[in-house]
C-alpha cells in the first residue's frame, strides 16, 4: 500500500447507522442530479423554460420538456437556437414576470456570458442550474471552471454536495432571486452528481407551495398597458445609481441565505448554511476547503484524522466572508489552510483560495493551494490522504515536497 | 384636389423629439408603425441607431413599451416576452423587433432565423440602411456593392454582394415577409397592417435612408428612396409562405445611377475608368429583378396547378 494511501471503507458514512430519517411529507426517491434539479424546477412552478441540449446537461431540459409535454408541469417550453438565446428569452420572460428556470454547462455557460451580465444587471430573479464543466479542449466532465469564470456576472452562486442539496437549494434560491432581484446559479457537477443516482426526498408539491408562494407580479415587468421602457442608453450620473442598489442588496445575500436557509429547515427538515464547518475548534491543525461533491469524499476521509477539519463553501458568491470566518474563528492562528481546486481560472491561485486569501485578509494561516480533479479527474480519498500527508510532513526530514501551489495529482 | 392617400398621421403613437439625424428613416418608420400598432404594444430593440433614436433613460420616445436588448438576441428576448404575456392572457398584445441590417443580416442572423424557425408570433422590423450606421458606418453584409463605407475606404470599396435577407426569411416558410419604402407609403402601411394581423413570424424590410452613412442630402431621402425601388435595387415586394409577389412593377426605365449618382458612398464608381462597375451594378440588379419575377411566376404556376 502506497505510504499515503490508506483504508477508507471503514470511514464512510452510513444511514443505516445513524438510523433512518423519514421526512413528512415527502417521497423517498432514487434519482439522478439532473432529474432531481429538473423535478426541484418542477415543484417551484417555473412557468418559462427555454431550453438548449449540451452534454453533461441535456437530461435536465429533457425531463423537463417531458413534464411539460405530458401535462405533468405547466410551463412554457421552447428549444432555442442556442444558450446565447437561451438567456436571452430568459431575460424576456422575467421582464415580464414569469418565474423563469433553465440548465446549462460549459460552453454554454461561456456562450451565454454576455446575457449573464445583462440579466444580472436587468435585477432580474430566476434559477438556473449549470452543470460543471470546463472548455475546449473538448472536455465533457467535472470541472467548476465554467461557473467560477462567471463569478463576476452579478449573479448569486450555490454549489450543491449532493442533489438532495441541488434540489433543496433551487428552492431557497426561488426565495432568494426573487426577494432581492439578482438571478441565481446553482451549480452541480457533471457526472458525479448530473448522471449519478442517490436516494432523494423529493417533498410534496403543497410543501414547497407554503414555503414558495406562486410568483406575484411586483408592477416593475412590462405589462404593455402602462409604457415603460427599460435598459436604455444610462449618461453616467445615473449608471453609477445603479451600481449602487446592486451592491446594496449584494452586501444583504449573505444573510438572506442564512435567514432562507433556517426557515427551510424549519419547514423541510433538513439544514444548510453558507458554509459547512467539519471538525474546525481549537485543536484542529489543518482545514481543506472545499465544493461541491469531492466535499463528501474528503468528509469520509478526515473522519480518520482528529486534527483535519473540513470547510465546505455552499454559498460562494457573493463569497460569504462573514460566514467563513465566522467557522474559523476558533481555528488557531498557526493551523494550515488548505484548498482544493476543481477549477483552473488561468492564474497563480485558483479560485477557491483566491476567494479565501481575501476572505482571510489579515490573519496569518499558512495557506495552501492545490490543484485536483480538473477536467473531471476523480478526487478519490487518496487525493485527498495525499493531500493532508504533504501538509503533515511538510517539515519532516523526509523532505516531502510542498509549494504554495501544489498540481497533487502532477507533482510528488 | 384629394390626394391619393392620405398618409398624415391623426393619432401620434410616438412623443415629439426623436433623437435621430435629419433625414433618417427610423423616425418616419417607427411613427407610421405606431399608429398602427397601437400603444399596448411591446417593442424590443437590439443595439442599432433606434436604441438611441428611442431616447436614453429615463425617456422613452414610443407610446408604447420598450425593452432594449443584446445585438445578438433581440428575437429571442422577444421569444421570451412573448411567452411570458401569453402566458398573462396578454395573446393580442403584439411584441414587434425594431432592428437594424448590423442587428439582423450579421449578428442577431441566427436569433432570427431561429425565432423564424419555430414560428414565434412577433413582427420583425429590419431597418436596411445598409451599413452599421450607428458606430459610423462599418460595412454589414447588408451593404451595398461598390459602397464606400469606414471599414471599407476609398479604394477599397465594398466588393461583394449583400446578402439576400428576404430570400433566406422566405425560405422559414413564414406567413408574411415583404419590403417596403418610405417613399411608398400608401404600400408600407397596408403592409404593416397587414404585418399587424397576421399571427406567427413576420417580417418587413424596410429601406432606411441615412444621410450621414450615404452622404446624401437629407431633403432628398425620400426621392432616393423612390429612385431605389424605381431603378429595382430595392424591388418593392411580399412572400407569403414561400410564395412571391412584386408590388411595384416599375414604369419607366430608370438606371440604377439615378439613384447612385445621389449618394456619396457611390461618388467614386462615377470617375473615369469605373464604368465598369457601375455596369457590373446595373446587370446584377436587373438579373434580381428578372429572378424575382421568375420567383414570382413559380408561385402563380404552382397554384394554377394545384
Amino acid at each position: 500500500m502506497n505510504k499515503y494511501q490508506t483504508d477508507y471503507t471503514d470511514t464512510l458514512d452510513s444511514t443505516a447507522e445513524k438510523g433512518f430519517v423519514k421526512y413528512p411529507r415527502h417521497e423517498s426517491m432514487i434519482m439522478k442530479g439532473n432529474f432531481a434539479a429538473a423535478e426541484a424546477a418542477k415543484l417551484c412552478r417555473a412557468g418559462f423554460i427555454p431550453a438548449y441540449p449540451i452534454t453533461p446537461q441535456t437530461s435536465i431540459v429533457e425531463q423537463l420538456s417531458e413534464k411539460v409535454s405530458s401535462g405533468k408541469m405547466d410551463a412554457t417550453y421552447i428549444n432555442m437556437d442556442s444558450e446565447h438565446s437561451v438567456f436571452a428569452a430568459a431575460m424576456g420572460a422575467a421582464i415580464v414576470g414569469e418565474r423563469v428556470f433553465t440548465a446549462t454547462s460549459g460552453q454554454g455557460l461561456f456562450y451565454a456570458h454576455e446575457v449573464l451580465h445583462a440579466i444580472a444587471h436587468f435585477r432580474l430573479p430566476m434559477v438556473v442550474c449549470n452543470v460543471g464543466r470546463p472548455s475546449i479542449p473538448w472536455n465533457i466532465w467535472s470541472d467548476q471552471s465554467d461557473s467560477l469564470s462567471q463569478r463576476d456576472t452579478g449573479w448569486i452562486q450555490f454549489y450543491g454536495e449532493s442533489s438532495q442539496e441541488v434540489l433543496d437549494t433551487i428552492i431557497q434560491s426561488y426565495i432568494i432571486s426573487e426577494k432581492l432581484e439578482i438571478p441565481v446559479m446553482v451549480v452541480l457537477d457533471a457526472f458525479y452528481q448530473s448522471h449519478t443516482s442517490e436516494n432523494i426526498w423529493v417533498p410534496e408539491q403543497s410543501l414547497v407551495d407554503e414555503f414558495l408562494p406562486k410568483k406575484k407580479l411586483t408592477g416593475k415587468e412590462v405589462n404593455a398597458e402602462e409604457p415603460i421602457a427599460i435598459g436604455g442608453l444610462i449618461p453616467p450620473e445615473h449608471y453609477e445609481k445603479f451600481n449602487y442598489a446592486f451592491w446594496k442588496d449584494m452586501n444583504t445575500v449573505e444573510n438572506l441565505s442564512t435567514e432562507v436557509s433556517d426557515r427551510f429547515e424549519k419547514h423541510f427538515g433538513r439544514k444548510y448554511q453558507n458554509v459547512e464547518a467539519v471538525n474546525i475548534g481549537p485543536h484542529t491543525k489543518t482545514v481543506l476547503v472545499t465544493m461541491s461533491s469531492l466535499s463528501t469524499t474528503a468528509k469520509g476521509v478526515i473522519r480518520k484524522y482528529p486534527e483535519v477539519g473540513l470547510l465546505k463553501l455552499r454559498l460562494f458568491k457573493p463569497f460569504p466572508k462573514k460566514s467563513v470566518n465566522e467557522a474559523l474563528k476558533e481555528l488557531p492562528g498557526d493551523a494550515v489552510i488548505a484548498c482544493v481546486e476543481r477549477n483552473f481560472m488561468g492564474d497563480h491561485f485558483g479560485a477557491i483560495m483566491q476567494e479565501m486569501k481575501r476572505a482571510l485578509y489579515s490573519k496569518n494561516y499558512t495557506m495552501y493551494d492545490f490543484y485536483a480533479g480538473v477536467g473531471g479527474k476523480d478526487v478519490s480519498p487518496i487525493t485527498i490522504e495525499k493531500i493532508l500527508y504533504k501538509i503533515r510532513n511538510r517539515s519532516s526530514a523526509d523532505k516531502v515536497h510542498l509549494d504554495e501551489v501544489n498540481w497533487i495529482d502532477i507533482e510528488n | 384636389m384629394e390626394p391619393l392617400y392620405d398618409f398624415v398621421i391623426k393619432d401620434e403613437k410616438v412623443h415629439p423629439g426623436a433623437l435621430s439625424c435629419r433625414g433618417c428613416g427610423w423616425s418616419l418608420l417607427v411613427r407610421h408603425l405606431a399608429s398602427i400598432m397601437g400603444e399596448e404594444t411591446v417593442y424590443v430593440v437590439p443595439a442599432s441607431c433606434f436604441s438611441i433614436i428611442a431616447g436614453p433613460y429615463p425617456m422613452n420616445e414610443l407610446k408604447g413599451s420598450v425593452v432594449h436588448t443584446i445585438f445578438a438576441a433581440a428575437p429571442a428576448t422577444a421569444t421570451g416576452v412573448r411567452a411570458a404575456l401569453d402566458r398573462q392572457g396578454k395573446k393580442d398584445v403584439p411584441v414587434v423587433v425594431l432592428a437594424g441590417d448590423g442587428g439582423t443580416f450579421d449578428i442577431g442572423f441566427q436569433s432570427m432565423s431561429g425565432a423564424a424557425t419555430r414560428g414565434e408570433n412577433i413582427l420583425y422590423i429590419v431597418n436596411n440602411n445598409g451599413a452599421y450606421m450607428n458606430t459610423g458606418i462599418q460595412t454589414s453584409s447588408a451593404t451595398p456593392f461598390g459602397a464606400v463605407t469606414t471599414t471599407n475606404p476609398g479604394p477599397g470599396y465594398k466588393k461583394t454582394w449583400p446578402k439576400d435577407l428576404m430570400g433566406i426569411v422566405g425560405a422559414h416558410n413564414i406567413p408574411y415577409a415583404a419590403t417596403g419604402s418610405l417613399a411608398f407609403m400608401e404600400d408600407l402601411r397596408t403592409k404593416m397592417a397587414r404585418a399587424r394581423d397576421t399571427k406567427g413570424f413576420r417580417l418587413l424590410m424596410i429601406d432606411g435612408p441615412c444621410p450621414p452613412g450615404h452622404k446624401t442630402d437629407p431633403a432628398l431621402s425620400i426621392t432616393i428612396g423612390r429612385l431605389a425601388v424605381e431603378s429595382k435595387l430595392f424591388p418593392l415586394f411580399e412572400i407569403e409562405h414561400l410564395n412571391y409577389k412584386i408590388n411595384h412593377y416599375p414604369e419607366r426605365d430608370c438606371p440604377v445611377t439615378e439613384c447612385m449618382k445621389l449618394q456619396g458612398r457611390f461618388r467614386h464608381l462615377f470617375k473615369e475608368g469605373n464604368e465598369h462597375i457601375v455596369k457590373e451594378i446595373q446587370e446584377h440588379t436587373d438579373k434580381t429583378w428578372s429572378r424575382l419575377l421568375a420567383l414570382e411566376k413559380i408561385g402563380q404556376t404552382l397554384e394554377a396547378t394545384v
